[in-house]
């Protein structure tokens, strides 16, 4: 009898349980303007540069920085980014770039310098929702005293979506490798 | 009482220390797992899908080509930031080293949740263009498990398939891997993909 109960509770709270963890990734703050909007790189499919030019014409932000590497065959994926964000109406000089932005980390110190050189003080942190709470937490410790506000790209399809994450392939794989690139943060593992 | 709990303590304990054994060993043994050996077969068509930052795979397929292994080059990606695809780029790279113009392809993909989702495609370009064999130029992490799940889909529509990679690449790859963050990256991603594929359909 006790054996049911605890099966049966098992199997409807394994569900919660999983959405409640997968919704810990995401961090969204309340919205201040700031002196710029970042949005990191990794999205091909631009989401993240997209809500980036949305918050800059809503005013939330007087810059936007866009991120990205250059490859051997000649193109930056940094420059397409800055390509397309002029294409949602944010003027060429508005928008400044990081990158050989390889991890996270290697980001987060990048826009420290950056900060640094522009002397700016606080930045909107542009990312999809699975890695805003880590790409925060990361940024807020390469660029002590400096305030950074999570905006994440907004969960559904396409995006990865935490509500029952684990019926879709792709929002397995994200979850998992999340959490695995969480420990290798906290353990200030590879970089 | 004591005796009972200490019983119970060891079997929980040796399971949870066997399965950490056999994580590790796993870590491991990745490069031997996923790694397989190159096989170089006279084909059709050549597709290059290892296209990434620490790849210098252009150099082992333009070799391939002048050896004469096949007579067209299909450079396979899909989009990696907007409008931006790097297919496009190796093709001309590729022709500026050489390769007539002719000779050589980009196939634009769509973005996928994983490549049995895109192969169907692949295949259908191959068939399209009336080749029967095709040698699968892909990364070193890649090669056992690209011989088996897109060897499926190719020969299931009558297509010779084989893996291959290059050498430098995989040497590359191999060097160091556990203190490097992309090669250990690479290994571990490509170990999760593997073990997820297999409960999804749609990438099997």
């Amino acid at each position: 009898m006790i054996g049911s109960v605890c099966l049966l509770a098992v199997y409807f709270l394994t569900p919660v349980l999983l959405n409640k963890v997968a919704e810990g990734l995401i961090r969204e703050d309340s919205l201040v303007k700031a002196d710029a909007i970042v949005a990191l790189a990794g999205d091909n499919r631009c989401n993240r540069e997209k809500r980036a030019a949305e918050l800059w014409r809503q005013g939330w932000g007087d810059y936007v920085v866009v991120s990205g590497m250059s490859y051997a065959w000649g193109f930056h994926t940094g420059e397409a980014a800055r390509r397309y964000v002029m294409s949602l109406g944010v003027p060429g000089e508005k928008i400044f770039m990081i990158n050989e932005t390889l991890n996270t980390r290697a980001e987060a110190r990048a826009l420290d310098d950056l900060m640094r050189e522009r002397g700016w003080n606080s930045a909107i942190v542009v990312t999809s929702a699975f890695h805003s709470r880590r790409a925060t937490y990361t940024i807020e410790r390469a660029a002590l005293g400096r305030s950074f506000y999570s905006s994440p790209v907004p969960v559904g399809s396409p995006e990865w979506t935490p509500r029952a994450w684990w019926s879709r392939r792709e929002d397995v794989y994200v979850t998992v490798r999340e959490f695995t690139s969480w420990a290798n943060t906290l353990i200030g593992g590879w970089q | 009482m004591m005796r009972l709990r200490r019983r119970w303590a060891y079997r929980v304990l040796i399971p949870l220390a066997l399965l950490a054994i056999g994580c590790v060993s796993l870590f491991f043994a990745l490069p031997s797992l996923l790694i397989a050996p190159a096989s170089v077969a006279k084909s059709d068509v050549i597709l290059h899908g290892a296209i990434s930052k620490h790849s210098a795979a252009d150099k082992y397929v333009i070799d391939l080509y002048r050896r004469g292994v096949a007579r067209k080059i299909v450079c396979v990606d899909s989009q990696i930031s907007w409008d931006l695809y790097p297919s496009d780029y190796v093709r001309e790279s590729l022709i500026s080293q050489g390769v007539p113009a002719e000779d050589v392809i980009s196939l634009r993909l769509p973005i996928s949740p994983c490549a049995g989702a895109v192969l169907p495609r692949i295949v259908e370009f191959v068939k399209a263009n009336g080749w029967k064999s095709a040698l699968y130029v892909t990364h070193p992490e890649d090669s056992r498990y690209s011989d088996s799940l897109a060897r499926r889909f190719f020969e299931r529509e009558g297509v010779a398939f084989a893996v291959s990679y290059s050498p430098e690449d995989s040497e590359e790859l191999t060097r160091d891997w556990r203190r490097t963050h992309w090669k250990t990256q690479r290994m571990v991603g490509e170990a999760m993909i593997i073990a997820l594929d297999r409960f999804y359909s749609e990438c099997r």
